[in-house]
């Protein structure tokens, strides 16, 4: 019973945090660009899957919708189409300096760049958009260009090296805070617990608890000299 | 533009300020660790608590602890090389 609580526990902060990369790490899309355009755009529930407010180069009027907690943004927008016919829209805005940490400020080049990149069907041209976010009808969300690199066809593909960068580091830092636990359990709690146990299981129990907690505590930074 | 790269000049000072410290306090319980190993393996002279001192000392002054500061200037570099290769085309 409690191991099956457990492991859904662990499934879902799984998941979460799956989700959660999914979201924020940035993919490599081979497309055809069709239109570029700018649309005023209401934002409301959905305002986390949007750049921050202040994220600069969007026009904002908040409650110009009518309801309160909704703004209106003038957001750019690159419309796609893939191999196989199925469409991408994605939004263009800045991410500022803070969250995802992609530090984009070109918007506006990054527009003019795709508006360069427009192609027909009857002459194909291929790029690789770089994004993160998704794309859901139901919310109104849309991923968010990066940039946009040409291809030589349909079929390229693009080996998603910043993900794999950092993927490793996350692995990295979580090895080593395993490490950290380990130690700080080896040499601290550890020795403390052992040391507790010794005071209360000694005659002078009295005596010592006298000494002081944070003394004591402080005598297990120490490993015992060897018997 | 100005006010958010100063919160988040101030963030990041605060938590990687808490990452040097967790990490100057295991690297020293490790450095601490090896030193206790070598002394328990025997053939050094004096006594564990003198041996463990002078190598802390020791530690104290190294190039490896001065590299802790790579804690802060690491993520700085990432932050300027990414917001360079994300701004360029």
């Amino acid at each position: 019973m409690w191991r099956y609580a457990k492991w859904t526990v662990w499934a879902v902060a799984a998941a979460i945090v799956a989700a959660f990369l999914h979201y924020v790490l940035p993919q490599n899309d081979v497309v055809r660009i069709t239109n570029t355009y700018n649309r005023l755009t209401p934002i409301g529930d959905n305002a986390i899957f949007y750049g921050s407010p202040d994220a600069g180069s969007t026009l904002s009027s908040r409650a110009a919708a009518g309801a309160a907690g909704t703004e209106t943004r003038d957001i750019r927008f690159i419309e796609t189409i893939y191999p196989n016919g199925e469409v991408m829209i994605f939004r263009n805005e800045d991410t500022g300096w803070f969250w995802p940490p992609y530090f984009k400020w070109d918007s506006a080049n990054l527009q003019a760049e795709a508006t360069n990149a427009v192609s027909t069907a009857a002459a194909p041209e291929w790029y690789s958009v770089t994004h993160y976010g998704w794309r859901s009808v139901v919310f109104s969300i849309y991923p968010n260009a990066v940039s946009i690199t040409r291809v030589d066809g349909p079929d390229a593909r693009v080996f998603p090296w910043a993900s794999v960068i950092i993927l490793s580091l996350l692995a990295f830092v979580a090895f080593m805070i395993r490490r950290m636990w380990l130690q700080f359990r080896e040499r601290m709690v550890d020795p403390a617990l052992a040391s507790v146990g010794d005071a209360y299981d000694r005659a002078d129990a009295r005596a010592d608890a006298a000494r002081g907690r944070l003394s004591r505590w402080l005598g297990t930074w120490r490993r015992p000299p060897p018997r | 533009m100005i006010l958010e790269l100063a919160r988040l000049f101030v963030v990041a000072m605060v938590a990687l300020t808490v990452v040097r410290l967790v990490v100057a306090v295991y690297a020293r319980s490790v450095e601490r660790e090896r030193l206790e190993k070598a002394w328990d393996a025997g053939g050094i002279p004096g006594t564990r608590e003198a041996f463990v001192r002078a190598g802390m000392e020791a530690y104290r002054k190294s190039l490896r602890r001065k590299l802790l500061w790579l804690v802060y200037i690491l993520p700085m570099a990432v932050v300027l090389g990414t917001a360079y290769v994300a701004n360029t085309q």
